[in-house]
């Protein structure tokens, strides 16, 4: 299987414009466009947080899909399971409300829908190539890339850093 | 009384500290509920590179050079719209303050003309020597007619199109002089804020330096023009202030009266409403209501207005208008203009509280608006004051919580006072200035803002400088934070250095002089510009500073721009939004030493903030050889 | 030696066998699957069920869910092949010598390892007389949840006898029904195990407001009936209530009576030591019938909660597929759930009266929160939250790793905490 793209979080250029919860309301409204999301009856809810940590962090938060799920695992309805391209879903059919994977999610990204008493997620925006958050960033603070991509370009950086401080 | 953790982060101020508590238990929600909701801001707003000056946009300019946009779609780059973001807001401010004295310019017509109800020329010797400075002559004259030609003149000062802003020429010569040099000398009030509008429109100035060239000079039609003219006439009208005693702090606030708070700017308002509460008939209503009285208070700018001249106590600066509110004790709030929250609509709606607008320029959501004119002024007043009269009845005993601070002060310091209180000249000052006594002067002015723990900001910066032997001219809201910290009674002297408190205890003066509202700041250049010229020097040769260790408000940034532009190093205490451009913060804080002689410099920590300004006071005064 | 002779025609074998078809043993068994794809499991359940998803079966009660929507298996980690599941095969006992297991229906099972996930069932009460006619429930099992069913629809008034979250679920699900329910609960105030009577108070008015009758400081002494079974109920204090079913919900009782004779040391439950693994050799525990311990309090604890049966079941499937995983223990409480559209998470230490704690509450429209520090205030040790349960699963982070709280002790009793404050 070809490897999975991940949403991979630079916060340190996070600037905290929200771009990325607009982005992701609108793409899972009906409309899918800015204009006719606000005006619907049922606000249509991001499933990425941008949240503010003192003394001046800007951190977006997503579901990180993980590997070894908290979530799919405490779920008492079945409703939470992986799909074949990898992605961990909650079905909203089965969801009951009982907020067990809101008690056990260590990110503290799965939501509540207050009016259908259901748990969301990032869903990974299955019909776009990029998920619209990625797409929406303008500072390049989410970036969708399979892990190897990434880690590489971590490691030319920090190649580039080690042969700077031994040049000197 | 314990406070939880976050009541404490958030004031100094004990009695904000006693509100804030109450707004916890009660669920009430208040600016800093709504500043940390608000997080985190927005950072191309915090840079100051976000530009909706046109429907191509909105634009934002990255500050990472290998992502993202880094030219608007026009092709401004990010210091060109930091640069028009930055004298947009001078325009505002700017505005803000010369509206203020065009209207006080428009009640000194009226009452010349004998058409204003309740007002009446007061300062006859302020009169007639602003009508030298304005070449009105006064021999054989009434009050009225020289009035009448005064007003006329300031008036005419607004929709100048060429020459000069009058009181612009108090500056020293010299001064003058630079800023004919690099094209900064108004030609006249609105005609310098429209071509900032202007300028900024898209596909007009994209040079940066030009465009914060442009904010400097309306910025100074500012402070030497409208605010100039708002301080004068006010003094023509209502009296120049003299030193007299007050009170300030929530605890102004009584049980057992009817409190009304005047908000807002304009003393046009607050004068006749403090005159108002003080006729026989509602002083009888509200004794006959079971009050004891009318106890009329003031918050922000217009409660220092009618403190410095009538010694009206001060109930609380901008952060702590909501606060007053959930006292439980307030009959009514009337508010004219500037610095005055929405959000006291939904609030006065959770108590008896009537939220009374008066002017046609500021409505607000859940304000009742009671139009206020000049024609009918002390009419209008009357029927105000009534109401709030009749709203006595309405209080709940069992919601009323008045904090216990109630802080005595010494307000009142026009420059005529600090004059009169040197003996009837300068040299007192400038003899201490000279022999060190007085290391130098400050000005600390501006707002609260609730990135700065309220208060702490203004009084740890005032204190530094007071210990330095900085003798502290205060206006706004950092004077009302000065008084209810006791720094505004001649026993501060104590806490003041050596030298500083010789000076104090010698004149019976405190450390820290108020000398009044935002618009007078326009005393503060006045000052400046007295001992300039007694020296024979430019303002920026002097040992002088200021700072704004709290500021918000746009108001704040024309005031920096025309105190800079004066010639006075200015350190601001909170951030501007302007650092999106390396460019734009260069010209701000370095720069501009080779244009105006002076620059700005940031730092949130007000004690360095000081530090910063006795540096500055210090090189001054070893350049002038003192 | 007991239990059945051995028969070589009944005789099988299997590399892991799982006494217990719920979450523990499930867990366990898929959890070997995905690391050991060729080696036989068999699964052993007494019920007559294939496995399913137990929190669910209010549902079957209130009819709002079929059967068929609670299975288990191709549901959530629960997609691994080859796994064999025999029901109706109640084991009897176990002969840890021999490595056998041996079923109530004549067969015998050798074992290379074995998991003991027996879970726990309803306790009955002894002293309440009639406690056997017909339309007593205890609300267990799938076939409890379809007789429930049936019966409701001759029934106008239901009593259930306790004030946990199981009877409250029961009590809704009836409540669907169109039935009258009343709740007679022996404590101050419903859910008396999650948490105070003080926190429990905006469940309790979104409990009344949904129209439940609760009956507090009281306890059952006899059901008396007729004909058609339960005809009501008589309280201590010598009242009676009319009623055609009563749901028992006075807790569990590990089942291990099949452990009598097997040398397993039990205590009360069966004891798991860090790794799951009993005193025997290849053998392992998990679930609710397991007695393992608490990380903040050290104590030897037995849990009721689906969740962790889970966690523990596929610790269990770790340790048994070969690798050594520790159990990191289970906080006594940890619960989340919706009642009468209140959200509520409650987990740790949340009885606190008398404590010696630190203890923050804070009270507002629509929501509740009360945060518990050990008494140097330096750690999280308990948290209930109702209404607002956003980032719930941080606290359980922060209290499970016994984190040290200063830098984010304004943060969380503000219940303002999130991911982000974990970022260095």
């Amino acid at each position: 299987m070809a490897q999975p793209k991940e949403i991979f979080v630079k916060s340190e250029r996070c600037l905290g414009c929200m771009s990325c919860m607009i982005a992701c309301s609108v793409e899972h409204s009906p409309g899918k466009t800015l204009f006719s999301a606000i005006a619907e009856p049922v606000v249509p809810k991001s499933r990425v947080y941008v949240e503010w940590a003192p003394p001046a962090k800007k951190i977006p938060l997503v579901c990180r899909q993980c590997e070894d799920a908290p979530c799919m695992f405490a779920c008492i309805s079945g409703a939470i399971s992986r799909n074949d391209d990898g992605t961990v879903v909650t079905d909203a059919d089965k969801c009951i409300g009982c907020w067990t994977c809101v008690m056990v999610c260590p990110y503290g990204v799965i939501g509540r829908d207050i009016d259908a008493g259901k748990a969301y997620r990032c869903d990974r925006c299955p019909d776009r190539d990029i998920p619209a958050c990625v797409h929406a960033c303008p500072t390049g603070a989410l970036l969708y890339e399979t892990v190897p991509d990434y880690s590489k370009s971590m490691r030319q950086k920090a190649s580039e850093e080690l042969a700077r401080a031994e040049g000197e | 009384m314990s406070f939880s953790e976050k009541t404490l982060s958030r004031s100094v101020d004990p009695a904000t500290q006693r509100m804030l508590d109450v707004a916890e238990k009660e669920g009430l929600e208040t600016a800093w509920d709504r500043y940390e909701k608000m997080l985190p801001q927005c950072g191309f707003g915090e840079l100051g590179v976000c530009c909706r000056n046109c429907n191509m946009g909105p634009c934002r300019i990255s500050p990472f050079e290998d992502t993202g946009p880094q030219k608007g779609i026009c092709g401004a780059t990010a210091d060109i719209i930091v640069a028009r973001n930055l004298i947009r807001m001078i325009a505002g401010g700017a505005a803000a303050h010369s509206d203020h004295g065009r209207d006080l310019a428009h009640t000194l017509l009226l009452t010349a003309q004998g058409k204003s109800g309740g007002y009446e020329i007061k300062d006859e010797a302020k009169l007639a020597a602003l009508a030298k400075e304005y070449g009105i002559g006064t021999e054989g004259r009434t009050k009225e007619e020289i009035a009448l030609d005064l007003a006329e003149s300031a008036y005419a000062e607004f929709g100048k199109q060429e020459g000069f802003v009058q009181i612009s020429r108090r500056a020293p010569s010299p001064r003058v002089e630079l800023w004919k040099k690099f094209g900064i000398d108004p030609r006249g009030i609105d005609r310098e804020i429209v071509e900032i509008m202007h300028r900024t429109h898209i596909g007009v100035d994209n040079d940066a330096v030009n465009l914060i060239l442009q904010g400097l000079k309306a910025s100074i039609a500012d402070g030497w023009g409208g605010s100039a003219i708002a301080t004068e006439i006010s003094d023509v009208l209502f009296g120049t202030p003299v030193p007299v005693r007050s009170a300030s702090n929530l605890g102004v606030l009584k049980d057992d009266a009817v409190n009304i708070i005047a908000h807002g700017h304009e003393p046009v308002l607050s004068e006749m409403i403090v005159a108002a509460s003080c006729d026989p008939k509602l002083v009888g209503k509200a004794k006959a209501a079971g009050a004891s009285g009318i106890n009329v208070v003031g918050m922000c700018c217009t409660g220092n207005e009618i403190m410095m001249r009538h010694g009206i106590p001060h109930a609380g600066n901008f952060l702590q208008q909501e606060l007053a509110v959930m006292t439980g004790a307030v009959e009514a709030i009337i508010v004219d203009v500037q610095c005055i929250m929405p959000a006291l609509g939904d609030l006065c709606e959770c108590f008896h509280t009537k939220f009374i607008s008066t002017s046609s320029k500021a409505k607000f959501p859940g304000a009742v608006h009671m139009q206020f004119s000049e024609e009918q002024g002390y009419g209008i007043a009357l029927q105000i004051v009534e109401a709030a009269v009749d709203n006595y009845v309405n209080r709940n005993p069992e919601k009323v919580v008045i904090p216990e601070e109630k802080m005595d002060c010494m307000v009142g310091f026009s420059t005529e006072a600090i004059v009169g209180a040197l003996g009837g000249t300068l040299d007192p000052l400038l003899d201490a200035i000279k022999s060190g006594a007085v290391r130098g002067i400050a000005g600390v002015v501006g707002c609260n803002n609730p990135k700065i723990k309220h208060d702490e900001g203004h009084l740890e910066l005032v204190k530094a400088l007071i210990e330095n032997d900085v003798l502290v001219t205060t206006t706004g809201c950092n004077a009302i934070a000065c008084a209810k910290a006791g720094l505004l009674l001649p026993e501060a002297a104590e806490q003041a250095g050596d030298g500083l408190r010789g000076v104090c205890q010698t004149l019976g003066v405190p450390p820290v002089l108020h000398m009044g509202s935002c618009v007078d700041i326009s005393r503060i250049l006045t000052v400046c510009a007295a001992v300039a010229n007694a020296l024979g020097v430019d303002i920026s040769d002097l040992p002088v500073a200021g700072s704004a260790p709290e500021w918000m408000s746009e108001k704040a940034v024309s005031i920096g721009a025309y105190v800079v532009s004066s010639g006075i190093f200015t350190v601001l205490g909170t951030v501007p939004q302007v650092l999106g451009s390396p460019l734009v913060t260069e010209v701000l804080t370095k720069t501009a030493n080779d244009v105006v002689g002076a620059a700005f410099a940031v730092e949130t920590d007000p004690v360095k903030g000081a530090q910063l300004m006795i540096a500055h006071i210090d090189a001054k005064r070893q350049a002038l050889g003192i | 030696m007991p239990g059945r002779k051995v028969n070589d025609v009944d005789q099988r074998t299997a590399k892991y066998v799982i006494i217990g078809g719920s979450a523990a043993g499930m867990t366990a068994a898929h959890t070997i699957r995905a690391r050991d794809p060729g080696s036989s499991i068999t699964v052993l359940s007494d019920e007559p069920d294939m496995p399913y998803y137990r929190p669910l079966i209010p549902y079957v009660v209130s009819g709002k869910k079929s059967v068929r929507e609670m299975a288990l298996h191709g549901c959530g980690p629960y997609t691994g092949t080859d796994i064999r599941v025999e029901t109706d095969s109640r084991v009897t006992s176990v002969d840890t010598e021999a490595k056998t297991v041996f079923v109530e229906n004549g067969g015998s099972v050798r074992y290379g390892k074995v998991l003991f996930a027996t879970g726990s069932r309803p306790f009955i009460p002894p002293d309440i007389e009639g406690i056997e006619t017909p339309g007593v429930f205890a609300l267990r099992k799938l076939l409890d949840a379809r007789e429930m069913h049936k019966r409701a629809a001759q029934t106008s008034h239901a009593v259930l006898l306790g004030g946990g979250l199981l009877n409250l679920k029961a009590a809704f699900a009836l409540l669907e029904r169109g039935l009258e329910v009343t709740l007679v609960v022996y404590s101050p105030e419903v859910l008396s195990q999650l948490m105070e009577p003080r926190d429990a108070a905006p469940v309790r008015e979104a409990l009344d407001d949904a129209g439940l009758k609760i009956r507090t400081g009281a306890a059952a002494v006899a059901v008396e009936s007729d004909s058609d079974g339960v005809a009501g109920v008589l309280l201590d204090d010598g009242s009676e209530i009319a009623c055609r079913m009563v749901c028992i919900g006075k807790g569990v009782r590990p089942n291990v009576e099949f452990l009598e004779t097997s040398g397993i040391v039990l205590d009360s439950g069966i004891v798991a030591d860090a790794c799951t693994a009993c005193s025997r050799p290849d053998t392992f525990t998990a679930g609710d019938v397991a007695v393992t311990h608490d990380p903040i309090s050290e104590d030897r604890v037995m849990t009721a909660l689906w969740t962790n049966a889970v966690e523990m079941g596929r610790c269990a499937g770790l340790n048994m597929a070969g690798v050594q995983t520790a159990y990191a223990g289970t906080f006594g409480i940890l619960n989340a759930t919706q009642i009468a559209r209140l959200p509520f998470v409650s987990m740790g230490v949340v009885h606190t009266s008398g404590l010696d704690c630190e203890v923050h509450r804070h009270r507002s429209r629509g929501s509740y929160r009360k945060m518990v520090f050990s008494p140097d205030g330096a750690r999280l040790v308990g948290m209930v939250l109702i209404g607002d349960i956003r980032n719930a699963g941080l606290y359980r982070h922060v209290i499970r790793e016994r984190m040290e709280v200063s830098h984010i002790k304004r943060q969380i009793i503000d219940h303002s905490l999130h991911g982000g404050h974990f970022f260095r």
